[in-house]
């Protein structure tokens, strides 16, 4: 579950899940929700395979986020479902969706990208949550 | 740091109209006090975000000069808030901080004035915008016509505006009329990421989306009829402002820079309040590598703005019959608000050669300064304050005042005192191109959303800032416009 956050100049996303993979998942889904507004629109007609390395769990939710980023920059692709796999040393994830139809899909905000600020992945008794805010 | 609802409850000790001091022991590691130019009304708004912390934050740098300076149209940003500008020595152990430039790399406005009035425009105002906004690349994901292979793309990020001087999409005028004539040397293109690249290639000649816009104004009123008359404004002329950046491939540089700086601080010993500060010494591989991509980047911005430039020459061409040089639509000026350069400046009766961050603030150097062009080498360099799309923008000359207080800046815009979704939400049931129509401004945008966060009431009132720089001595009034026609992503 995600939603978005006030921020004066940007958009911030809570994001909480029971475990570390939906957490993941479930930031992906809400970073397309800010770039694209009808994002149940988008067809998982296509894939994609990610795999990043990192330990530290903040920095890997913000180099998820980034790699997602740049998937729709270079390839145009917007991407909603997502199979993830956190492990110590990193993750690996496929991603699904389709291209950019402007006919189809509203393209909401340009993301320039996703910041380190406020930037917080924890586990508390019952659920991970996380806090990321993206400059627009 | 967390931004806290409850704004800033720190001390704020008001040392003359227009300035506030963050004593130095606010916080222990503080290196030098925080100055925040505001008058008494803005001060209370001010208080109200917690930006006045990471002013106090930024003293902690290593180096820095003087005092973490900011300007009215301050709001809170990530480590450095908008609106900072931080100076700090390399003798003396100083370091660059991309957050002190911003993810936009040289995000900065251009003012292009012409012989048009508001009579000759009123009439063919809907088709004016229509046709810019046909023509100018705007809104999210979007390239542009403009797509360099990359030998000449290299040659663009290392040589700016001069590169496209070569090409016949940039005139003598127009280059020296760029702050540094469009070009920061010792830009470096090896060190732009391949990834930052494959962000930008295409996006050379279009404006983006979020707070960009290219906007059809009217010279509203004049404050200085000779500093307006050296720039060709006069009551009633029609201009063109635009505001961008560096567009992907700046926001790749900077996201480049921080991933490269996340182990940087404790590498060289740094402490900081917040890591959001990530820094390393200005002659450390580090930052070098940032300051080769960061030049590069600002150059590719000059371009964007020169090609966006070029574009709207091309339509009013097209809707007004005659050649742009015979509409006069020359460059008044180009400004930066976004970036860090090595300065000349006096700090305690010694000239130093300082490295300037402007974080959402302007240069703003005063009339006799060698860097500003020869026709307003009496009246000072233009300063360019963009406002909301509903009220006003300003123009402005570079005062001695800069020199003395600011390292030669001052504000760059209204700041914004909404969120995004608050704007959203008070935008709710309502049309918002329809009512500026209604103020007798035509507005196109890619998306209902973006226009309705970037509606005028989101921001501070520009007037407001404007004055309090104008009162403080770091520039001077010269005219004021108002938007006809808006563009948006």
């Amino acid at each position: 579950m995600y939603q978005i956050f006030e921020h004066t100049a940007d958009l911030g996303i809570r994001i909480e899940a029971e475990d570390l993979n939906t957490l993941f998942a479930e930031a992906g889904r809400a970073l397309f929700s800010i770039i694209v507004t009808n994002v149940d629109a988008v067809h998982p007609i296509e894939q994609v395979e990610f795999n990043i390395s990192g330990t530290d769990r903040e920095f890997l939710l913000c180099d998820w986020l980034s790699e997602l980023l740049f998937a729709f920059e270079k390839r145009r692709l917007l991407l909603t479902e997502f199979t993830v796999d956190v492990q110590e040393q990193g993750l690996s994830a496929t991603a699904r969706g389709e291209t950019v139809d402007t006919r189809r899909h509203r393209l909401e905000h340009e993301v320039k990208a996703v910041t380190y600020h406020g930037l917080k992945v924890e586990e508390t008794d019952d659920r991970w949550i996380a806090e990321v805010i993206v400059d627009i | 740091m967390k931004p806290s609802s409850r704004g800033y409850s720190g001390p704020l000790e008001q040392i003359s109209p227009c300035c506030w001091r963050i004593p130095r022991d606010y916080k222990p590691g503080m290196r030098v006090e925080g100055r925040i130019y505001a008058d008494a009304e803005l001060i209370k708004q001010i208080r109200q975000d917690p930006a006045p912390e990471q002013v106090a934050n930024v003293a902690f740098l290593p180096g820095i000069q003087t005092a973490s300076l900011a300007m009215p149209d301050i709001h809170w940003g990530y480590g450095f808030c908008i609106g900072g500008v931080c100076a700090t020595d390399p003798n003396e152990g100083g370091v660059i901080s991309p957050g002190g430039v911003g993810y936009d790399i040289n995000c900065g406005v251009r003012l292009v004035r012409s012989n048009l009035t508001f009579r000759d425009v009123q009439p063919r105002l809907d088709l004016l915008v229509d046709q810019l906004f046909e023509n100018v690349p705007t809104g999210v994901g979007r390239g542009g016509k403009y797509h360099f292979q990359p030998n000449k793309l290299r040659r663009l990020l290392g040589e700016g505006s001069q590169f496209l001087h070569t090409r016949g999409q940039a005139t003598d005028r127009d280059v020296q009329h760029t702050e540094a004539g469009g070009r920061l040397a010792e830009a470096d293109p090896d060190r732009v990421s391949e990834r930052a690249v494959e962000r930008g290639y295409d996006q050379c000649g279009t404006l983006g989306s979020g707070n960009h816009f290219l906007e059809v104004q009217v010279v509203d009123q004049i404050c200085d009829e000779t500093a307006a008359r050296a720039m060709g404004l006069a009551k009633d002329v029609v201009c063109v402002m635009i505001h961008s950046g560096s567009r992907g491939l700046g926001y790749q540089v900077c996201d480049d820079a921080l991933r490269s700086l996340r182990g940087a601080p404790e590498k060289y010993g740094i402490d900081l309040p917040d890591r959001q500060l990530a820094c390393a010494p200005i002659d450390s591989p580090e930052g070098r590598t940032y300051l080769g991509a960061m030049r590069a980047a600002a150059n590719f911005a000059w371009c964007n703005r020169q090609l966006l430039m070029w574009q709207a020459r091309e339509v009013f061409q097209k809707v007004f019959g005659q050649t742009w040089e015979q509409l006069d639509m020359n460059l008044v000026y180009d400004v930066a608000h976004n970036i860090a350069k090595f300065e000349r400046h006096v700090v305690d009766g010694q000239e130093k050669k300082l490295w300037v961050h402007r974080k959402g603030a302007t240069r703003a150097f005063p009339p006799g300064h060698p860097e500003t062009p020869a026709e307003y080498q009496d009246v000072g360099q233009p300063v360019l304050i963009p406002g909301d799309m509903g009220r006003a923008s300003w123009v402005l000359v570079g005062q001695p005042g800069s020199m003395a207080e600011t390292f030669g800046s001052a504000c760059h815009g209204a700041g914004r005192v909404m969120s995004r979704k608050a704007a959203v939400r008070q935008a709710q049931g309502r049309r918002i191109d329809a009512e500026l129509r209604g103020q007798g401004i035509v507005a196109r945008a890619r998306s209902w959303k973006g226009l309705a966060e970037e509606q005028p009431t989101a921001y501070k009132d520009v007037d407001l800032v404007v004055q309090v720089v104008h009162q403080a001595g770091l520039a001077r009034k010269v005219a004021r416009l108002r938007p006809i026609g808006v563009i948006k992503g």
